[in-house]
């Protein structure tokens, strides 16, 4: 099989199977994926919390163990996060593709705008690619990767408030405060961005399953084995 | 030879005992302990009155009203025996022309070595007409107010962020005193007003130690506003038990629960007021029953309703037509709209596999 | 335009310029500017508000629930009285209820603030014009302690006493850093009062400092912090609970009994330093009861305050009556409606706003606050530095209002000259009483002395009034109600689409009212007509002069570089603390510069 290089376009076959998602990026997506549902849950909670329970306050930590759900959940996002950022280095050529979008290549721009004619009907078929499409590392990158970026960032500033200023938590994050503008910006910037994440996801996940059904390569599969199969030749 | 300060409260009557009361005082209100009361005793004992300015631009003089409610220590000995309140827009006995004179004379005498304190901030629109001082524009006095003192301390909101009048449309382009003044060490105060005993807080800070007070990364003393008011809150176990005021009156507000859900901006609030709390630690706005409205942030007004946690987003000239909402409901309606396209998205993608996968058929059957 | 006649005085600027500089609509900044002939005499005054925040075009569009904190930082010194017009307005635009509860709060935390800020104001803001501290270092303070064990039961009265604090003002003298007290006025012919009641005065002048910040304790119990508390449209923030569980994150008995303690305290200071202090000195100063009149024999308004029934604004509930008096005529008390388009309106002929027609006054609903800053063409000086303002143009940032096309005077004297003409028992006896103790007829009221006379009476009232509100509120609670909060119609989806509406307020310094049109949830138009408008105003379309301009006419200067006189009578109006004044020559070039504090 030959494929461009850059843009990862599949120019002729034969279409043979590709190893295309190591063990640890699939672990890594589906282990991200538990934690931004339990972190827009909980979220949304803390932004929006359930009507007040009663009882003794003393004896009630309900709200404070969903923030503390959110802690956990967050932190390991973190982690996720900066290990796949590690994975850029270690993994192979697809491990780079969101991360960094090959902006300077006309073949790269030609495909994206090749794949949204293709979304908008106004193609009758895609090329076909190994790893994510141009399109889909361009929403990659800028709804999952820099949301994630925004809304880590917001989150440990938000985080390091209870320290106070002064504190190594503040020290290091105190500044995303000060560039927002506030507290209450951060806040909002980080609320916006779940919502941001959310919208990536749901797009995500329309066009993994529309992309399963309809293309020519397997999808939803390739994230449980790693391997990208050609169902037929592309035209 | 001049006084020191202790010379002139021993001579104004204070005994040595209740001086040294006052100092520990002032430095348990500093969080410094037996050591500090000394470093202050010694501090009162050596220094001169520090001379001060004290001018008001656009503002509603709720900062000066503030400052005379200090009760540790009493505006009155700061007035008398601390500082040196040369000019002061709401105490001073000295009228215009002699109180015109009294701040050339400490501009002259103190080069360098006097405090301007600001209260209020100049609108730079009109030329800075919306706000005259001595039938001049007050940003131009303040230039030259500001332009030999040692610090200058910007009091409250209005002159450390631009507070009511900079909301927007900000009509008059109220200009906090920082974006005006750049060559000066600022001392941010902020609130609206700040809580008394931090306004005197600070100046004693300075005082004492001879040094500006260690300032967060906006400016602001970190003493006093290192932490949210919700860190300190004393309803802070109802916020973990998830205890809310849902309506004021309610059960709820009756037994004291957290005032987030009636827009509490106490965990986006960097003020005293939880601990310090004011009119000498009778209350603050929470424990009467009122969520903080945050007015010691930058911006607090255009941050949403006072009566939602959430901000009010309101989309730059759209706002008129209905274009705002938290970022929840703007949140919703985005994943909304994206549902509907999607949902639409594919009912297209169907149709069009259909019709060409009949098409596809009839080739094939040519092709037989 | 050398010479006019408007509202039986002659307006003549032919004369020297003398210039008073800085109030902002409520508070700040006021340039006074007067013409004196050559004896001295003022024969034309002119009062310019010099700043401009554009509070009401900042208001369009938000939530008419946040309004409140919004107008309350119109003045930190009447601080709350805003925020109290505000939510009454957007109450009655609403048709929201107020419960007892809160009624009784609002009462009590605007009578509290009536106390504190006539205090501040006679000891801080205006004393000065009449006490030299200077003098009261002469002062034998064993004669200090007589003079105070006659006029008052004050326990603070003993020589030893007043030596302590003449040896504290002594060595601050000596220390050569006058601070607050330099480079001021002492030893001017124009104080009159022997050093031993300069003393007293002095003395009281550091106790009311200490004792002002009790008083506001109130507002702190209630709103959270002075200044500037917390106000909630549909009632009051703070909930009631006495006994039940959580009680301590409520209005509960300490706080009640802290309120009890501070009204005592309140009535105590007031009736026994405030009014004896006041009575004291104004006997030394007769002649200003001639002086200062101005539209007070003329022309008086006032809203009505202290509603004794929730939720009912007219005179049937309140307990200081509206009414308009014209002419001087206490025989006939006309009503006031706010509402009425003839009624209140506003003119900006002399004022740097521009409306589509200037010879038209606009009533607030149909407001319009567009600033248009332009000089006259007989200016001196330009647009950075003004030297003297040109009245025959546009002249001031504040507004003229005027009733029925009337310019009228607002504040305690008003309140009183109406309460005294409806028949209001304890004013009537207050106001005779003190008019016997003086020995002066009735007319002394119109003038700067009537005006702080009338403050002080009215403080020892609000006094009183704050132990009967502590008291209606613990009977209310007796009786078993602690709502505090009608919520029916917080939120906007039960509000009508479009709805307007205005409620009456007496701030301390006067006539004030906030008229408010709420539209799809959020302010549509929100105009504020506060006492400092209807006082401080310039000139109308038809040249009438304002009230502080028209108090200044006639009086005579002794010294026009050192206008004591102009302080005294503008100070009378309390307009607010921080207002820097000041007298330049006719050549335009500066004499001296007066602070009005």
């Amino acid at each position: 099989m030959r494929v461009n290089r850059v843009s990862g376009r599949v120019l002729e076959g034969p279409f043979e199977p590709v190893y295309v998602y190591e063990a640890p990026v699939r672990f890594w997506h589906w282990t991200m994926a538990i934690c931004m549902v339990v972190l827009a849950a909980t979220g949304y909670l803390i932004g929006s919390p359930l009507p007040a329970i009663g009882g003794e306050a003393t004896f009630s930590y309900f709200f404070a163990n969903i923030r503390m759900i959110h802690f956990i959940a967050a932190m390991l996002f973190v982690v996720l996060f900066l290990v796949r950022i590690v994975w850029v280095f270690l993994g192979n050529h697809h491990a780079r593709s969101i991360f960094v979008p090959p902006v300077w290549s006309a073949e790269w721009w030609s495909g994206l705008f090749s794949q949204a004619a293709y979304y908008l009907f106004l193609r009758r078929e895609p090329h076909h690619w190994v790893g994510h499409n141009p399109l889909a590392q361009f929403a990659m990158f800028a709804m999952f990767v820099l949301g994630s970026i925004v809304i880590v960032l917001t989150g440990l500033a938000l985080y390091s408030e209870q320290y106070g200023w002064g504190s190594v938590w503040m020290n290091a994050f105190g500044w995303v405060n000060v560039l927002l503008g506030g507290s209450q910006m951060v806040r909002t910037v980080h609320n916006l961005a779940m919502w941001y994440l959310l919208l990536f996801a749901i797009v995500h996940v329309y066009m993994v399953f529309r992309e399963d059904i309809m293309s020519g390569e397997s999808v939803i599969g390739t994230m449980i084995n790693g391997i990208r199969m050609f169902k037929r030749a592309p035209r | 030879m001049s006084d020191t300060y202790y010379d002139l409260m021993r001579r104004q009557g204070i005994s040595r005992r209740s001086f040294l009361k006052f100092c520990s005082l002032t430095a348990a209100s500093l969080g410094l302990g037996e050591a500090g009361a000394q470093q202050i005793a010694q501090a009162m004992e050596t220094k001169q009155r520090t001379p001060v300015i004290w001018i008001e631009g656009l503002e509603c003089t709720c900062c000066s009203e503030s400052f005379i409610r200090s009760a540790h220590p009493l505006a009155k000995d700061v007035v008398l025996s601390m500082l040196s309140l040369d000019y002061h827009m709401t105490l001073s006995a000295a009228a215009g022309e002699q109180l015109r004179a009294n701040a050339h004379e400490t501009i002259k005498k103190h080069k360098g070595n006097y405090i301007l304190a600001v209260e209020g901030n100049p609108p730079l629109a009109e030329e800075g007409n919306y706000c005259i001082y001595y039938g001049k524009p007050f940003v131009d006095v303040l230039r030259e107010y500001a332009k030999d003192a040692k610090a200058v301390i910007s009091w409250g909101s209005c002159a450390s962020w631009g507070c009511v009048q900079a909301a927007k449309p900000n009509p008059t382009r109220a200009t906090p005193i920082h974006k005006v003044i750049t060559d000066k060490p600022i001392i941010k105060v902020p609130g609206c007003p700040p809580i008394a005993e931090v306004m005197t807080g600070v100046v004693t800070y300075m005082l004492t130690f001879d040094r500006l007070p260690d300032l967060d990364a906006q400016g602001r003393p970190k003493m006093f506003y290192g932490q949210r008011v919700h860190d300190k809150c004393y309803r802070r176990p109802h916020f973990d038990a998830g205890q809310f005021v849902e309506a004021f009156d309610d059960e709820g507000a009756r037994k004291g629960y957290c005032l987030y859900k009636v827009g509490c901006k106490g965990p986006t609030t960097y003020n005293a007021c939880s601990a310090t709390r004011w009119n000498e630690g009778l209350s603050f706005p929470i424990q009467s029953g009122h969520g903080c409205i945050g007015c010691s942030e930058d911006d607090f007004w255009d941050k949403g309703s006072f009566y939602d946690h959430l901000t009010t987003i309101r989309a730059p000239g759209l706002a008129n037509l209905g274009v705002e909402g938290t970022a929840n409901r703007i949140g919703l309606a985005a994943l909304g709209v994206a549902g509907a396209a999607l949902a639409a998205h594919a009912a297209v993608s169907a149709i069009k596999q259909a019709s060409s996968r009949g098409r596809n058929d009839r080739v094939s059957d040519v092709e037989k | 335009m050398a010479t006019y006649q408007t509202q039986g005085f002659t307006l003549d600027n032919s004369g020297k310029r003398v210039v008073v500089d800085p109030i902002c609509r409520i508070e700040g900044h006021l340039r006074i500017e007067v013409n004196v002939d050559k004896d001295n005499v003022i024969r034309n005054a002119v009062s310019t508000g010099t700043m401009w925040r554009g509070l009401e075009v900042i208001l369009k569009g938000r939530d008419p629930r946040d309004a409140w904190a919004f107008v309350e930082r119109i003045c930190g010194v009447c601080t709350g009285v805003h925020a109290l017009a505000s939510v009454r307005s957007v109450e009655d635009a609403l048709g929201i209820r107020i419960p007892k509860n809160a009624n009784i709060i609002r009462n009590l935390m605007h009578a509290t603030l009536y106390a504190q800020d006539h205090l501040v104001h006679f000891y801080h803001l205006h004393a000065l014009d009449w006490v030299d501290v200077v003098s009261a270092l002469k002062a034998d303070p064993k004669k200090t302690s007589e003079i105070q064990q006659a006029i008052s039961p004050w326990p603070m009265s003993s020589p030893a006493y007043f030596r302590e604090v003449q040896n504290r003002l002594r060595k601050f003298v000596e220390s050569g850093q006058l601070g607050i007290f330099n480079n001021a006025y002492w030893g001017h012919p124009a104080y009159k009062l022997p050093p031993e009641v300069n003393l007293l005065a002095t003395t009281h002048y550091l106790e009311a400092l200490d004792f002002q910040k009790e008083i506001v304790k109130i507002q702190t119990i209630f709103g959270g912090k002075n200044p500037h508390p917390n106000w909630l449209v549909g009632g009051v923030p703070s909930p009631i609970n006495v006994d039940g569980t959580g009680a301590i994150g409520a209005i509960n008995m300490t706080s009640l009994n802290q309120v009890k303690e501070i009204c005592d305290r309140t009535i105590e200071f007031i009736e026994q330093v405030y009014l004896p202090d006041l009575i004291a000195v104004a006997g030394f100063y007769k002649d200003w009861a001639k002086i200062g009149g101005g539209l007070a024999g003329q022309n008086v308004l006032s809203y009505g305050e202290f509603p004794e029934i929730a939720n009912d604004y007219s005179n049937k509930s309140m307990y200081f009556p509206s009414g308009v008096i014209l002419g001087g005529d206490l025989a006939k008390v006309q009503d006031v409606d706010l509402k009425a388009p003839d009624q209140v309106q506003e003119w900006v002929t002399h004022s740097w706003y521009k409306y589509a027609q200037e010879q038209n006054g606009l009533h607030p609903f149909d407001g319009v606050t567009e600033p248009n800053f332009v000089l006259g063409p007989n200016t001196k000086g330009d647009r950075k530095e003004i030297k003297e303002v040109d009245e025959a143009a546009k002249y001031s940032w504040v507004k003229s209002p005027r009733w029925k096309g009337h310019a009228v005077e607002v504040g305690p004297l008003a309140r009183y000259l109406v309460a005294y003409a409806r028949g209001h028992k304890e004013v009537k006896e207050q106001v005779d009483a003190v008019l016997k103790q003086l020995d002066v007829p009735v007319a002394a009221l119109f003038s700067t002395l009537g005006r702080t006379a009338a403050r002080g009476l009215e403080a020892q009232l609000a006094a009183r009034k704050m132990r009967q509100y502590h008291a209606d509120l613990v009977a209310n609670i007796k009786a078993g109600d602690l709502a505090t909060a009608n919520v029916e119609k917080w939120e906007p989806s039960t509000w009508p689409a479009e709805a307007k509406g205005v409620a009456p307020c007496e701030a301390p310094r006067g006539a004030l009212a906030h008229w408010v049109k709420i539209k799809g949830g959020r302010i549509d138009s929100y105009q504020a007509v506060v006492p400092t408008t209807w006082n401080a105003g310039p000139r109308d379309a038809r040249n009438q002069i304002g009230a502080y301009e028209a108090a200044l006419m006639n009086t005579p200067m002794a010294r026009p570089e050192q206008p004591l006189e102009i302080l005294r009578t503008v100070h009378s109006f309390d307009p607010c603390l921080a207002c820097a004044t000041h007298v330049m020559s006719p050549e335009g070039e500066e004499l001296v510069a007066v602070k009005v504090r």
